[in-house]
């Protein structure tokens, strides 16, 4: 027989932890009133604890143990999804997401271009095409097969004119 | 005390037959489990996607135009225009009797499949007007002409509905027999959080662009698992679940494949898309122009069918629905379906709730 209180005390402790957790999630991510995070967790919380003392009370230990903790996880997921999708879908957090981009951009801009530019040295010094230059060159054929495409539209719709002159 | 131990009758708790034939198959379950997880870890195997016979038809630059041949008993043929960038087309034809292309044919629709290929560094000035255009219209034409027909329904699936609407209002006379839209965005103001997060007052589409030139994979990929942080856990949850069931592990190798094959975007077909579509919703408006013609979705007068699906956070439905009002098509439907952006057209629900009714529809109409 497994030790109820020990289980208890386990998830009181488990419930403390993820609703502490989310209180910090929510104010980190600058929601201005943080909603009751005992709201996602109670019923499920409730569900599997009722699930989870049944199990322990009884006498043999059935098999469902494992598809209610299966369930369990499920819960706990989709609450905190639900968490998550609340906190993500506030302007704050959106703001906030827009300046880390706004300085990535700013210290990978720099980088990126003295890479490429030692790149274009290092290539040019050993007698090799550069990036933009072999870049250039497969625009230039992109644009050559789109002018052979307009070229074969034209030929078409001139073919299509004649064969109808011809059935006239 | 050895002979005792082994002599010692074990004091089990009274179990019924019922309980304990219970005990052996979650036990046998558990085997498998460990069976298929040494197998995925120790020996995993490539799967094997995309197993219905196509041939290509037509090349253009980096896409491609594939030809999927049915019985046709329908005389209409189907083209099928899926996102450009961000994943793989081969989630449409992912595994035998997994695969919304497979059914489709196998209802006697002539399938065309666009591939727009795997954009690089030298496309990065390949506009979404060019892909609306240009290499659409092409490919659309050289299906008809492959199809023989006179006419053609097209599909359009998540982005490859508001570009091929795009193509389609332009363009009046390309003779379109039905259009379907699954799951593609139409009113960006009601797109989710993608909407919010693209948004002018805090995304800077020019910055972004000009400084990185094309949109990496990885971000492409952080942008999608961020929309679902708790995608990853219980995608493995459900995988441990079923790992006893060898056909739940080959279906999951197959999506797990494409779930990690993200590809990248054009710089320019990004600054447009998210401008033009997201931050200014000019599309719905009706504010949008290609290639000089204005973009009027009241002149699409063929048949409409747009699907929603329930849990779409990608497109939700408040954003698909807007069509059929949009439209002047007399003959429109809207559906909202059971499943998410992806499980709408892939897996076993959109085998039971998706692909019957768009076959259907377009059955019908065909």
């Amino acid at each position: 027989m497994a030790d109820q209180t020990g289980t208890q005390q386990l998830f009181d402790m488990w419930k403390k932890q993820v609703d502490e957790g989310t209180q910090a999630w929510l104010r980190m991510a600058g929601q201005g009133q943080a909603p009751d995070p005992q709201a996602f967790w109670r019923p499920f919380m409730d569900q599997g604890m009722q699930a989870w003392s049944k199990v322990m009370t009884q006498g043999a230990v059935s098999p469902d143990l494992m598809t209610q903790w299966k369930q369990f996880l499920d819960q706990w997921i989709a609450a905190w999804s639900k968490v998550l999708e609340q906190a993500m879908g506030t302007e704050p957090f959106a703001q906030a997401m827009g300046k880390q981009l706004e300085s990535f951009l700013n210290v990978s801009g720099p980088v990126k271009k003295a890479a490429e530019q030692q790149v274009e040295a290092g290539l040019a010094a050993a007698g090799l095409p550069s990036r933009t230059q072999v870049i250039g060159l497969a625009k230039q054929i992109a644009g050559l097969e789109d002018k052979i495409e307009s070229l074969e539209d034209r030929l078409d719709a001139i073919l299509a004119r004649l064969g109808k002159k011809e059935r006239e | 005390m050895k002979d005792e131990l082994f002599t010692m009758t074990p004091e089990m708790p009274s179990m019924s037959p019922e309980m304990l034939a219970r005990w052996q198959e979650e036990l046998r379950r558990n085997s498998l489990r460990m069976k298929h997880f040494s197998e995925m870890v120790m020996n995993p195997k490539e799967p094997e996607v995309g197993p219905t016979p196509r041939e290509e038809i037509y090349r253009k630059g980096k896409s491609r135009l594939w030809r999927y041949a049915s019985k046709r008993t329908h005389k209409t043929p189907l083209l099928f225009v899926p996102n450009l960038g961000i994943s793989r087309p081969y989630i449409f034809d992912l595994m035998p009797k997994g695969s919304f292309i497979e059914h489709m044919t196998q209802q006697g629709f002539d399938f065309y499949l666009v591939d727009w290929g795997v954009f690089g560094p030298e496309d990065n000035d390949l506009t979404l007007e060019h892909a609306v255009t240009k290499i659409l219209p092409r490919l659309a034409r050289k299906a008809l002409e492959s199809s023989g027909a006179g006419e053609m329904s097209v599909l359009g699936y998540c982005m490859g509905a508001p570009l091929s609407l795009s193509w389609l209002a332009s363009t009046p006379e390309f003779p379109v027999k039905n259009f379907i839209d699954m799951a593609g965005p139409v009113d960006f103001s009601q797109v989710g959080l993608f909407g919010l997060w693209l948004d002018a007052r805090y995304f800077d589409v020019d910055k972004y662009v000009d400084t990185l030139g094309a949109i990496p994979a990885d971000m492409v990929k952080m942008g999608f698992k961020l929309l679902k942080p708790t995608m990853d856990l219980s995608t493995n949850l459900n995988l441990w679940w079923n790992l006893w069931n060898p056909d739940y592990v080959a279906g999951f190798n197959a999506l797990n494949k494409w779930a990690n094959e993200y590809l990248p975007f054009p710089g320019e077909f990004f600054r447009q898309w998210v401008k033009e579509y997201y931050q200014q919703n000019r599309l719905y408006k009706g504010e949008l122009t290609m290639a000089g013609r204005p973009v009027r979705l009241g002149s699409i007068r063929c048949p409409v069918l747009a699907v929603g699906a329930k849990e779409d956070n990608i497109a939700p439905p408040g954003c698909v629905k807007p069509l059929v009002s949009a439209v002047s098509s007399s003959d429109k439907e809207y559906v909202e379906l059971p499943g998410g952006h992806i499980s709408l057209i892939a897996g076993r629900g959109a085998s039971v709730h998706c692909w019957p009714k768009v076959s259907s529809w377009l059955a019908a109409r065909s």
